[in-house]
C-alpha cells in the first residue's frame, strides 16, 4: 500500500516538473537545416541569456509543403492539437491559410515589436486586415549575381551589366554563350519564377483588383516575348525541376548569372572552386533602370495549439523582433538576411564576403530591399505562375505570345472561380 | 445435448460466420465506406474545409468540370496511358508467360523472379530512379549519345511527347511482371493434354496460342484488364514522382489533379476536388463493366 502512495506521488511530482519544463519550452516546426534552422538556433541562444529555463525544440521537417500539409490537415478537422507552437510558412501562402483556416492562427497583437523597423514590402504579406500575424525572418530580396571572370572574359564588367534594359542583356547573353558556352541566367521549369520578379521590377503585379493581370498587361507580354527569346537564343537555361536548377545549373557551373531571392545565395556558395568569382547587382528592366524585387521568405507564426502565447510572443519579440545578436548569428551560421532595418546596419552586415569578390553583399542587399515595390500579392500566386509557365511552353511550341497568355488568364480565371 | 433449445447447429453456425465477418465488416464501412459518402457529400460544398457550405447551385462543382480545360488535359493524359500501355503490357504478359511456361526452359525459376522483381520496388523510389536515368545528363542519354543514336543530350523529362513515353516505358517496366504472374498461373490451370491433343491434329504453335492459350486464359485476361484499367485511371505516383506532371502540366494524371486541387499548391479546395475523385469513380465502374462485358463468355 505504501509503495503505492510513494509511487503516485512520484508520479505526481514527475507531473509538476514536466509542467514546469512545459512552461518554458516552445515548438517550433521549420524545414531548411542550412537556412532557416540555423537561425532558429541562434534566437534560441539569444534568448535563453536572459531566460536560462527556455528551452526551443525545433521540429525539422522536409519542406514548407510539409507545414501547409500539418494546417490543412488540422484546420480542416478542426483538431489543432498536431501543431507545433510556431510555425515558420511561406509568405506567399500565409493570407489564403489565415483566410481559409481563422482559428488556427493566433495574431500577435500586444507583442512588444517596433513594426516600422521592418521592410514594408515584407510586412505586407504578414499583415492581414491590419493586424499582424507574423514575424519576418529572412529577406526576400532579388539579387542578381554575375559570375564576373567570365564577363571580364568576354569584355565587359559588372558596372555593363547593372541598369541595362532585357535587350541588351540579350545581346550580352549572346556574346557570352558564342564566346564561353554558358547561359547567362537559369530558371527552373516548374516553378517559373522569373516573370514574377520581372514583373515586380517593373512595379506592377500578375494580378489587378484581385483579377489576373495577364493578357492586358503589356510589360507581361514583353516580359513573356524576352524569355523566349533568351530560351531560344541560349541565354537561358530552363531546367525541368527544382533540382535541376540548384544542382545541375548553379552548381553544375553550367552558368554566369544567377537572379533570384538571396536564399540562393548558399547555393551559389557550394561550389567552393568559383569562390571570389561572383558579384551581385540590380536587375535589369525594361525600361534600363535598375530593377528591385523580393521572391519567397517566410514569416514565422503562433498557432492555436500554443498553450503560451505570451511567451511565443515574448521570445519572437526579443529575438526576430530585432535582436542584432539573433540577426548575426543568423547570418553568419546560415546566411539568413534580415529585413530588419536597424539589425540590417550591424557591424556583420558591413563585412565584405570573400565568396563575393570582398563585396558587401550583406549591407548591399538590406539596402535594395528598401526599394522594392509593394505590389499586389494573391492567393493564387503560385497557380498563376504555373499558368504562365505553362503558356511559355506553348510559346516555345510555336503558339503565338498573345495567344498563350490568353489562355493562360482564362485558366487561371477559371481556377479562381471568377 | 442443447442445454438451452435456443439455436439449432445451422444457426449457430451462421452466427459465427457473422461473428467473423462483423469486425472486417465494420472497419471496411468506418474505413473505406463512411469516407465514400461523406466525399460525394463534399462534392456538393465549396468554400475552405474549415467551414463548407453548400454549392449555388448544389451541383456546381460538377459543372465546373465541363469548363475545366485542366481537368480535360488530366483526362486526356490518363487514357493516352491506358489506350497504349495497357494492350501492350497485357500481350508483353502472355507472351512471357507463354515462354517461361515451357518446361524444357533452363533457369525457369530465375527468369520468372527477374521479370517480376519490378513488382517488388516501391512507386516512389522506381519512379525517382527512372528520373535520373532519363535526365538530360542521366545514364540514357550518355548510353544513347555514346552509341551515335543521339547526337547531343536530349531533355526528355522537357519535352511533352518524351516525357509522356518515358512515363509508359516506366509503367511497362513495373507492371508487366506483375501481370505475367496472373498469367502463368492461368497457364498452369491449362491440362497438358488439351495441348498434346492440339499437336496430334497438326495445330502448330500460332494456332494453338489463338484457340487454346487464350480462349482458356480469358476469365485472366478480364481479371488483369480491369486491375490494369483501374490501377491506370489512378494513376499517381509516375505523374508526381516522375515528372511532376511537367513541362507544363502535359503529363499530369486525372489522380495528380485531384490532388493538387486538395492538398497541393495551398488552394485546398475540397469539394471540387471531391466532385473529380467521383468522375474517376464512375469512369473505372464503367469501364470495368464493358470489360465484364466483353469478357463474357456466356450466350
Amino acid at each position: 500500500m505504501n509503495k503505492k502512495i510513494l509511487s503516485l506521488v512520484l508520479a505526481c511530482m514527475m507531473a509538476l516538473v514536466a509542467c514546469c519544463a512545459m512552461a518554458e519550452t516552445l515548438t517550433v516546426s521549420a524545414w531548411d537545416p542550412n537556412f532557416n534552422i540555423p537561425a532558429l538556433e541562434a534566437a534560441a541562444a539569444d534568448y535563453k541569456v536572459e531566460h536560462p529555463d527556455f528551452e526551443l525544440v525545433i521540429n525539422t521537417v522536409s519542406g514548407s509543403s510539409d507545414v501547409e500539409l500539418a494546417m490543412t490537415t488540422a484546420g480542416s478537422s478542426g483538431d489543432y492539437s498536431t501543431l507545433s507552437d510556431i510555425v515558420l510558412f511561406q509568405d506567399h501562402f500565409i493570407q489564403r491559410y489565415v483566410a481559409d483556416y481563422p482559428d488556427a492562427w493566433q495574431s500577435l497583437e500586444g507583442a512588444d515589436i517596433n513594426w516600422d523597423d521592418f521592410g514594408a514590402e515584407k510586412l505586407s504579406y504578414s499583415t492581414i486586415n491590419g493586424v499582424h500575424y507574423g514575424v519576418p525572418v529572412d529577406n526576400g530580396t532579388a539579387i542578381f549575381a554575375y559570375r564576373v571572370d567570365i564577363l571580364e572574359q568576354c569584355g565587359y564588367t559588372l558596372a555593363d551589366v547593372t541598369g541595362i534594359t532585357w535587350d541588351r542583356f540579350i545581346e550580352i547573353g549572346e556574346d557570352v554563350w558564342a564566346k564561353t558556352g554558358k547561359y547567362l541566367l537559369s530558371m527552373d521549369g516548374s516553378g517559373n519564377d522569373l516573370p514574377y520578379m520581372m514583373l515586380q521590377a517593373e512595379g506592377l503585379s500578375q494580378f489587378k483588383d484581385g483579377e489576373p493581370f495577364i493578357a492586358e498587361n503589356e510589360a507581361m507580354v514583353q516580359i513573356i516575348s524576352k524569355l523566349v527569346e533568351m530560351i531560344q537564343k541560349n541565354i537561358l537555361f530552363l531546367s525541368n525541376d527544382w533540382t535541376g536548377y540548384t544542382d545541375g545549373s548553379i552548381m553544375g557551373d553550367q552558368v554566369a548569372g544567377v537572379m533570384n531571392g538571396n536564399w540562393i545565395i548558399p547555393t551559389i556558395s557550394q561550389v567552393a572552386d568559383n569562390s571570389g568569382k561572383w558579384e551581385i547587382t540590380t536587375l535589369p528592366t525594361l525600361t534600363g533602370a535598375e530593377g528591385y524585387a523580393a521572391n519567397g521568405g517566410s514569416s514565422l507564426y503562433i498557432t492555436a495549439n500554443c498553450k503560451n502565447p505570451d511567451l511565443a510572443k515574448d521570445f519572437l519579440a526579443k529575438t526576430f523582433g530585432g535582436s542584432t545578436k539573433t540577426y548575426d548569428a543568423a547570418l553568419r551560421n546560415g546566411g539568413v538576411i534580415t529585413c530588419c532595418i536597424s539589425a540590417g546596419q550591424s557591424d556583420v552586415y558591413k563585412e565584405g564576403v570573400p565568396f563575393f569578390n570582398g563585396q558587401p553583399i550583406y549591407s548591399d542587399i538590406v539596402e535594395m530591399g528598401s526599394h522594392v515595390a509593394i505590389v499586389e500579392q494573391n492567393d493564387y500566386h503560385y497557380t498563376c505562375r504555373q499558368y504562365i509557365g505553362a503558356a511559355i511552353q506553348e510559346i516555345l511550341m510555336g503558339s503565338d505570345v498573345a495567344t498563350a497568355l490568353q489562355n493562360a488568364e482564362s485558366q487561371l480565371r477559371f481556377a479562381m472561380d471568377l | 445435448m442443447n442445454k438451452k433449445k435456443g439455436m439449432g447447429l445451422l444457426a449457430r453456425q451462421q452466427a459465427a460466420g457473422w461473428a467473423f465477418l462483423t469486425p472486417a465488416t465494420l472497419l471496411i464501412f468506418i474505413m473505406s465506406f463512411w469516407p465514400m459518402v461523406r466525399a460525394f457529400i463534399i462534392s456538393f460544398q465549396t468554400g475552405s474545409a474549415a467551414n463548407m457550405k453548400w454549392a449555388e447551385p448544389v451541383t456546381r462543382n460538377y459543372q465546373r468540370m465541363l469548363q475545366d480545360k485542366m481537368f480535360q488535359t488530366a483526362m486526356g493524359n490518363t487514357f493516352l496511358y491506358l489506350i497504349i500501355q495497357v494492350p501492350i503490357m497485357l500481350v508483353l504478359a502472355i507472351l512471357l508467360a507463354q515462354l517461361l511456361n515451357n518446361k524444357d526452359l533452363k533457369f525457369r525459376g530465375l527468369f520468372r523472379t527477374m521479370i517480376f522483381l519490378p513488382c517488388a520496388t516501391a512507386l516512389v523510389s522506381y519512379a525517382i530512379i527512372f528520373k535520373s536515368l532519363f535526365a538530360t545528363q542521366g545514364l540514357i542519354n550518355s548510353a544513347l549519345v555514346g552509341i551515335g543514336i543521339l547526337k547531343e543530350n536530349y531533355n526528355f523529362l522537357g519535352n511533352p511527347a518524351s516525357a509522356k513515353a518515358v512515363i509508359i516505358i516506366a509503367l511497362l517496366w513495373r507492371w508487366t511482371g506483375y501481370n505475367m504472374v496472373f498469367f502463368l498461373s492461368g497457364l498452369q490451370n491449362i491440362e497438358y493434354s488439351v495441348y498434346e491433343a492440339a499437336k496430334i491434329d497438326g495445330a502448330n504453335a500460332w494456332k494453338t496460342f489463338w484457340n487454346i492459350t487464350v480462349p482458356l486464359l480469358k476469365p485472366v485476361i478480364v481479371m488483369t484488364g480491369i486491375m490494369s484499367i483501374n490501377g491506370t485511371l489512378q494513376l499517381f505516383d509516375e505523374s508526381v514522382n516522375l515528372t511532376n506532371g511537367g513541362p507544363a502540366n502535359t503529363t499530369i494524371t486525372m489522380s495528380h489533379y485531384i490532388y493538387n486541387n486538395s492538398l497541393g499548391q495551398g488552394v485546398a479546395n475540397f469539394g471540387y476536388a471531391s466532385a473529380l475523385s467521383f468522375i474517376v469513380f464512375i469512369l473505372v465502374a464503367v469501364l470495368a463493366a464493358i470489360n465484364l462485358k466483353v469478357g463474357d463468355s456466356r450466350d
